[in-house]
């Protein structure tokens, strides 16, 4: 491989391995906020703790995609200082809105959700992770922005040898966003809830102590599976109309993305059909958790969006090559001039070992607290009255 | 304009360094501060609200560089190659050490997460001074000044770190005063640099369209990011070390 590959290389791992734990970020909060939402409505026990061990792991899952997301944004520069010489007056705003604007508040208002917990009031906390959700939905529709961007530079013009902002509304209803934005966001939410059925399934399965934990649970999830579904596979379809009028040819000729886009479709269409015609009508009566024999395909489903996803991006990134700036600035003429065999191996071994670890072990923790269940669920935990700290207030 | 995304440039990256300057200081200090794991514990816990929130200050400093001074963005980060791989390697070592030390309870489960700890916090620090000290001398990622410039770096921090592990444990005399100090202290070595380097930020800043969006999106954000801020401060500041907040196990 020479230099542009190892650079491509390391740019498509990150990537993956990134979207990989956001696509599940995204699902998750949602479901995590609404469960609290009902704890503080109905005051029932149930809900606290379904938002504590669901919200337990989708915090797991949020520290691999902050990890992998920092290596992202500054591979920018390492990697492609030719994209910000050429294109960054434009691509750089919505960056630096998405960092801003989005992210700084959405891990500022998780830290204050994650140990707020029985400090804060119920309303305020309850307030953080809509906040959380609310942001991370804000931190999507930015990177879309960027991302839209470079698959039809629209509001930007050539001036010299690089490109100028002329007009940020058109930044904002790109066509090639309008219709991912939902896509992507449908896409989050069928996964988020793949992993509820999936991780409940497993519970139920093994026939658990926590039974109505985990039929209230498997509810969640499909009627967030359903959802999800009907959203995403609306906008997959609705987003052949702006590619082929902006990428033109995007999907024939090359066998990669052509595949990927067949098994994204064939998931989604499965996935629908499932949820709609079979999921959904055996909550009647609580079939679906009473039916052991379908637990295990239950299981057996929890990956499918996340290949899902991949598919996508894949069909999107793939499908625009050989363009960073779509029909303005190739990949190639975006590498950092200067950039070594040697400086690119080393950056690309040290990160893909590191986060290829973390993301193994992270997946290993999540795995382990749905096997170990609620009881063990430590997030949020009430604790202990400590019988060291002697305050009068707690010695009633 | 210019000068308004200059200051915001400097004052986050100010922020960071006075904000997350103390988790890298009791990171760095972990061993020595926390000889039982009790007492790891306890240090961490103590740190553990203000992390996330003071880490996103450079998440914002590398968006800032990249909307208001992109074609710095490039050139720089490609400059110090091998200090910002360093950097973002130690930074996610450090972060996972916080994530992961608390999920099992086995003994080399902690020890290796607490040194991971440990060990990212150090990166942090070195490579933080070693970045600033070449930018400055606009050269070489590895001089005589930039080790120099790294220990300062590391001093300061530890100097922080403790001052922050002292007055969470409270006491008389270790009064937020006496942190704001220390803050101040921590922030001198990026400061320093910044202000030498403002004329050359200032030539290199996105033009005004680009400038007046980003005012345009990003003003009505300040407030709330300010006030999320101060939130976490009241929320887990000292008088959260008392009360019921004191029994609750920290996640971290
Ligand atoms: C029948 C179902 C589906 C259709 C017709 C469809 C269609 C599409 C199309 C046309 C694209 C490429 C857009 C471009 O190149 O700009 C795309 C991308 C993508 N798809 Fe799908 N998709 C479907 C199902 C799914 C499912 C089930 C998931 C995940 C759970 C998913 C996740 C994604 C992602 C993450 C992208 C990349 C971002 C984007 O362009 O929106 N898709 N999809």
């Amino acid at each position: 491989m020479n230099v542009l590959d190892l650079a491509r290389a390391q740019f498509a791992v990150t990537g993956v391995l990134h979207f990989l734990f956001v696509v599940l970020t995204l699902g998750l909060a949602p479901l995590v906020a609404i469960i609290q939402t009902r704890h503080v409505i109905t005051g029932k026990p149930v809900f606290e703790r379904m938002a504590r061990f669901w919200g337990q792991i989708y915090v797991i899952n949020y520290a691999l995609g902050v990890f992998t997301g920092l290596v992202m944004e500054f591979q920018f520069g390492l990697s492609w200082s030719g994209l910000s010489r050429y294109a960054g007056d434009v691509f750089g705003a919505p960056l630096a809105v998405e960092t801003m604007g989005a992210f700084f508040l959405e891990s500022t208002f998780l830290g204050l959700w994650i140990f707020g917990w029985g400090r804060l009031p119920r309303w305020l906390h309850l307030a953080c992770i809509w906040l959380v959700t609310l942001t991370a939905y804000a931190s999507a529709f930015w990177v879309l922005v960027a991302n839209s961007f470079l698959q039809n530079p629209a509001g930007a013009e050539v001036r010299g040898d690089h490109l100028v902002l002329t007009d940020f509304g058109a930044l904002l209803t790109n066509p090639t966003l309008v219709f991912a934005l939902p896509h992507v966001l449908g896409a989050g939410l069928f996964t988020g809830s793949s992993v509820i059925i999936g991780a409940s399934a497993y519970q139920l399965f093994r026939r658990t102590r926590e039974r109505e934990f985990f039929v209230r649970s498997l509810r969640v999830g499909v009627v967030g599976a359903l959802v999800g579904t009907l959203v995403a596979v609306g906008f997959g379809f609705a987003q052949f109309g702006p590619v082929g009028q902006v990428q033109p040819g995007k999907f024939d000729g090359n066998v990669v993305v052509g595949t990927s886009l067949g098994f994204m479709i064939l998931i989604g269409e499965l996935a629908v059909f499932g949820v709609l015609f079979v999921l959904t009508p055996l909550l009647f009566r609580d079939w679906l958790a009473r039916w052991r024999w379908i637990h295990p395909l239950l299981m057996l489903m929890t990956p499918m969006p996340f290949i899902a996803a991949i598919l996508g991006w894949l069909v999107r990134e793939i499908g625009r090559q050989p363009w960073i700036v779509y029909g303005r600035l190739t990949v190639k003429d975006a590498m950092s001039p200067g950039l070594t065999p040697g400086m690119i191996t080393a950056s690309f071994v040290a990160f893909t070992a590191v986060l290829g670890l973390l993301a193994v072990i992270d997946y290993v923790l999540i795995a382990r607290t749905v096997r170990r269940g609620p009881a063990a669920a430590t997030l949020g935990d009430p604790g202990r009255p400590d019988p060291a700290a002697s305050a009068p207030a707690l010695t009633l | 304009m210019d000068i308004l995304w200059l200051g915001v440039f400097a004052l986050l990256l100010i922020g960071y360094f006075a904000l997350e300057g103390f988790d890298i200081g009791i990171g760095m200090l972990l061993p020595v501060l926390g000889r039982t794991r009790e007492e790891r514990d306890r240090l961490v816990a103590g740190m553990a609200p203000f992390v996330l929130a003071g880490e996103v200050w450079l998440v914002a400093v590398a968006g800032v560089l990249f909307g208001a001074f992109p074609h710095l963005e490039g050139e720089t980060l490609f400059a110090l190659y091998p200090l910002v791989v360093g950097l973002l390697v130690s930074w996610v070592i450090r972060d996972a050490g916080l994530w992961f030390r608390r999920r099992l309870d086995g003994r080399a489960w902690r020890a290796f997460w607490d040194g991971a700890l440990c060990v990212g916090s150090y990166g942090l620090a070195l490579t933080w001074g070693l970045a600033l000290a070449a930018l400055v001398q606009g050269g070489p990622v590895l001089t005589p000044l930039g080790v120099g410039y790294a220990a300062v770096v590391v001093g300061v921090f530890a100097i922080h770190g403790r001052r922050f592990a002292a007055w969470r444990a409270g006491g008389p005399g270790r009064t937020g005063w006496a942190l704001l100090g220390s803050a101040a202290l921590a922030a001198v070595p990026v400061a320093v640099p910044l202000v030498v380097a403002a004329p050359w930020l200032l030539d290199h800043v996105a033009p005004s369209s680009t400038l007046g969006v980003l005012t345009l999106v990003l003003l009505p954000c300040v407030p709330v990011m300010v006030a999320a801020q101060v939130w976490v401060w009241r929320a887990f500041g000292r008088r959260a070390r008392t009360g019921v907040g004191a029994r609750v196990p920290s996640f971290f």
